[in-house]
């Protein structure tokens, strides 16, 4: 693109780029092991392996985890479940009121959070509806959604319609195509959604905070404690989540990278 | 044959035709109805909350109150008017941080895409919460940033970035970076890269083949970019809570603490309602020059 | 339920037809197709040929009329209650499968005994010459191969009727040859009714007992492969199946087949083909069955015209001439090369040929 003598430009840029994007993380990390003396995890003291080695001590840091993980797997689930059968019917039906449907189903990722948030809470004010686990699950399931159909509708529309029509040429009924051949060919779609929804919904503080009522999930936990002062085993926490999830990438990353080799 | 045989596979025909018919809906119901339910619904109940009138003690009740609206315009006109400039400037940063990374990824790093697109990700593994705190540290009146500004002059000797509008519209930038970025990969990514190749061809310097070639092709991801990052930056409040202070307060912060402090539900929720009207207004400009087919995907 | 060779056709359509939103794909087409016979619907894309195999296979519902399999009506049943198997344009092979799965797909459906399943396998991956690579995955297979699964995949199941859509439209042309050959041997061997969608016309005439050339969502014009090439009866057939010379002329004497150019020269033509009572015809004749001499060497062909020799292209096995002709236009002639005399580009020439190889088309 560039003349050659500028050739180094954007290599440059690049790497600029991701140390930026990496300094935060950075940032967690470390601190994770800072030596703290007083409040306020903001200033390197000094190295120690303390936190690490007693990433309890906080309980209500464990305390905050379990409705956390709880909730991010029910949503994920129920919401890849529901976006699956959405982008079925996207791609491989004509339909009225396709359109709208598409539209229907970009509004929630257009929507800020704060508004959709505070739109449930104000439904669940006017029907009284105590909030707390099950209001967070439903929203979170509500926001998780679009992504699952966006991740599903990509992978389903990757293959022929063809192999389904195979499929049923070969005395298999639709129960026993969907079974054998669509489920196996979307699985790597399916399963991407569900781990989006999974960290979407661990993650999530904003609308979680409009719907939890006196729940607490780990965000909202980290939230309340930013004003006293955050423990660094918060940072442990965050190291931790941090390290499992790209862990997790990663080994889908290989896993569909290996079956699209089987499979091309 | 007799008549009945041969109307028989007909009729069956008809009903099986139908039922077919029924199937996108059949799969479309539960999904849908929880949008309908938990979506639209509640974005309906905020309407009418909003033209609510009362107190927390005497209780809200409708009166088609649109002087909660009028809050809009004067009480609230400074948070409502930061969430669109602070949003607008961490949007413009974005895209001028955001699109020469697409640019390279899709461009430069060959074989090693994959790669680099899981290093431009891995950092938003990191809790959305944490991360925004960390850039208390980086943005720390001692810290490396601050001392670099004071020493060429930007900032002065007392000038700090923490808490300050700098250090909001920062929080936004880097919060909101895969947003912006992947959009705009993914419009480059699916370019024909013969294309920049013809237009060397056909004359085009450097120069030209980008502002003629790449550029509009790339726009599509451009304006989607553009969206997913002004619409959570107008509405959000985070950044203004853990890196600016009350003086940076956006809309969104009036709508959290009027909702779960203040226990305002009607002038909270005109705030809401007003902030999804721009958004709405948004949406309608995006699917006008882009179409419906690719909004999720 | 009738027993093959009884005489009722595998396939019988009754005016079909199929409307898309905005186009008729196929129009009241009414066609019957005998049993163990290699069937080709032959025509440009567009033409409906598609829609018709895939409502014959159950993958379109027809918006009226009737399809029957050995005398049942099959009209509104779903593909899996079909006896019969489509090999797809694309194969459509399961990537997630191996050979051996995918050729065993259908008879697993059909809770067909395991050792059974084995056997036929075995048996049908034999026919198709790909023993030993059950355990391999399609992607793993040449498109050659590929395309023999996909075949093997539905020969398996015994199918009363097989579809093939463009089968090998994906394959190189060496490829293309050897399968023609192979697949008009397998379907000798198993002796199943095969239905064969193709746009190709030597494709169509290499393999197929009968062709159907459809045009417009109607068959135009069916039978025996020569028969259609030698009397396409239609410009459309005739402008489809090879190149073709047409001329206007009229009737002077149906009995001795007997019309006149527009000028007046005489042109003969078997008298059968006249039946119709027409009194101005247009006539055809391919460029291979016209003969070309120098003007001092007369023809023995009834039929004559002068021409100059406009172009003269060498392919090797033939010279392709363009003449053209005060009487006709410029005339398209193919002559074999056997050693005889090279015409150039403006010598003088005559145009020859027999009655028997004019056809006449509306």
């Amino acid at each position: 693109m560039r003349g050659s003598r500028f050739r180094w430009l954007l290599p440059t840029y690049l790497g600029l780029g991701l140390a930026y994007l990496f300094m935060p993380v950075l940032l967690v990390i470390m601190f994770s092991f800072n030596d703290l003396r007083g409040r306020f995890n903001v200033r390197w003291q000094g190295f120690t392996f303390d936190h690490w080695l007693d990433p309890f001590r906080v309980p209500a840091i464990p305390r905050a985890l379990g409705p956390s993980l709880t909730i991010a797997f029910l949503s994920a689930l129920v919401s890849t479940v529901l976006g699956t059968l959405i982008a079925l019917a996207l791609v491989r039906y004509r339909f009225r009121g396709k359109a709208a449907t598409n539209v229907s189903l970009f509004m929630p990722m257009a929507t800020p959070e704060v508004v959709m948030g505070s739109s449930l809470l104000a439904l669940f004010v006017a029907v009284q509806a105590a909030t707390g686990f099950v209001t967070i699950l439903i929203a979170h399931i509500l926001f998780n959604i679009s992504y699952a159909v966006a991740t599903v509708r990509a992978r389903i529309a990757g293959y022929e319609r063809d192999l389904e029509e195979a499929a049923m040429d070969l005395y298999a009924d639709e129960w026993q195509t969907f079974r054998r051949v669509t489920l196996p060919m979307i699985m790597p779609g399916v399963f991407a959604a569900f781990l989006l929804g999974f960290a979407l919904s661990f993650d999530d503080f904003v609308i979680s905070n409009f719907t939890a009522g006196s729940v607490q999930t780990f965000p909202l936990y980290v939230w309340g404690a930013a004003r006293r002062g955050i423990p660094p085993q918060v940072n442990v926490w965050g190291t931790v989540v941090f390290l499992v999830t790209v862990t997790v990438m990663l080994l889908y990353l290989r896993w569909q990278r290996r079956s699209a080799l089987k499979r091309a | 044959m007799t008549a009945a045989t041969v109307s028989g596979p007909a009729v069956s025909a008809a009903s099986a035709a139908r039922r077919r018919r029924r199937i996108p809906y059949l799969l479309l119901l539960p999904g849908m109805a929880w949008l309908l339910l938990f979506f639209f619904l509640p974005l309906a109940q905020l309407v009418v909350t909003s033209l609510e009138e009362g107190s927390l003690e005497a209780g809200f009740n409708f009166a088609w109150a649109w002087d909660n609206y009028g809050a809009l315009f004067t009480t609230y006109r400074g948070q409502f008017l930061r969430s669109l400039v602070f949003a607008g400037i961490a949007t413009l940063l974005s895209l001028l941080i955001g699109y020469p990374l697409a640019y390279a990824i899709a461009f430069r790093t060959g074989r090693y895409k994959p790669l680099f697109l899981v290093l431009l990700l891995m950092p938003f593994l990191v809790p959305f919460l944490l991360r925004t705190l960390a850039w208390r540290i980086i943005l720390a009146d001692e810290g490396l940033v601050v001392t670099t500004l004071q020493s060429i002059g930007i900032l002065g000797s007392s000038g700090r970035v923490l808490a300050t509008p700098m250090a909001v519209v920062a929080g936004l930038t880097y919060n909101l970076m895969p947003f912006m970025v992947l959009p705009i990969y993914v419009a480059l990514e699916k370019m024909d890269k013969a294309l920049l190749e013809a237009s060397a061809d056909l004359y085009g310097s450097p120069f030209v083949s980008f502002w003629k070639v790449t550029w509009p092709l790339s726009l599509p991801g451009v304006i989607s970019g553009t969206l997913l990052t002004f619409i959570p930056a107008a509405g959000d409040y985070v950044e203004v809570e853990l890196l600016g202070n009350p003086q940076s307060a956006m809309v969104g912060n009036v709508i959290e603490s009027k909702f779960l402090n203040v226990i305002d539900y009607p002038a909270a929720a005109a705030l809401s309602v007003g902030l999804m009207v721009v958004v709405v207004f948004l949406v309608v400009f995006y699917v006008r020059r882009v179409g419906t087919e690719e909004l999720v995907t | 339920m009738t027993s093959p060779g009884s005489g009722v056709p595998a396939v019988e359509l009754v005016s079909l037809t199929k409307e898309f939103a905005d186009f008729v794909a196929v129009k009241e087409l009414d066609l019957a197709i005998d049993d163990g016979h290699f069937f080709a619907l032959l025509g440009p894309s567009g033409c409906g040929k598609t829609t018709t195999l895939r409502m014959i296979g159950g993958f379109e519902e027809p918006s009226s009329g009737i399809v029957r399999l050995h005398g049942e009506d099959v009209t509104g049943l779903k593909p899996y209650r079909r006896p019969v198997n489509t090999v797809f344009q694309s194969y459509a092979l399961f990537p997630h499968l191996t050979i051996h799965e995918n050729v065993a797909f259908g008879l697993r459906r059909q809770k067909i005994d395991p050792g059974e399943v084995n056997r036929r396998v075995g048996e049908v991956l034999e026919l198709v010459q790909l023993t030993g690579r059950g355990r391999q995955r399609p992607r793993q297979l040449s498109g050659g191969q590929q395309q023999r699964v996909a075949l093997a995949r539905a020969l398996v199941n015994h199918p009363r009727v097989l579809l093939l859509d463009e089968p090998l439209g994906a394959l190189d042309l060496k490829l293309r040859k050897e399968m023609q050959i192979e697949l008009k041997r397998i379907q000798q061997e198993v002796g199943i009714t095969f239905i064969h969608v193709t746009h190709d016309q030597e494709e169509a005439m290499t393999m197929a007992d009968t062709i159907a050339v459809m045009h417009g969502g109607t068959i135009e014009r069916m039978g025996h492969p020569d028969e259609i090439y030698e009397d396409p009866r239609t410009t459309f057939v005739a402008g489809f199946l090879g190149a073709s010379n047409l001329m206007d002329a009229r009737v002077i004497s149906p009995e001795q087949g007997k019309l006149v150019l527009g000028d007046g020269t005489p042109v003969w033509i078997e008298p059968s083909r006249l039946m119709n009572g027409a009194t101005t015809v247009s006539v055809g004749v391919r460029p291979e069955k016209l003969h070309l001499s120098a003007p001092d060497s007369p023809l023995e062909t009834p039929n004559r015209v002068p021409g100059t020799v406009t172009d003269a292209s060498f392919t090797g096995a033939s010279t392709q001439y363009l003449v053209d002709t005060q009487q006709i236009g410029e005339v398209a002639v193919t002559i074999q090369n056997l050693g005889d005399r090279r015409f150039r580009a403006n010598d003088q020439v005559t145009v020859g040929w027999y009655p028997e190889h004019c056809f006449l088309v509306t």
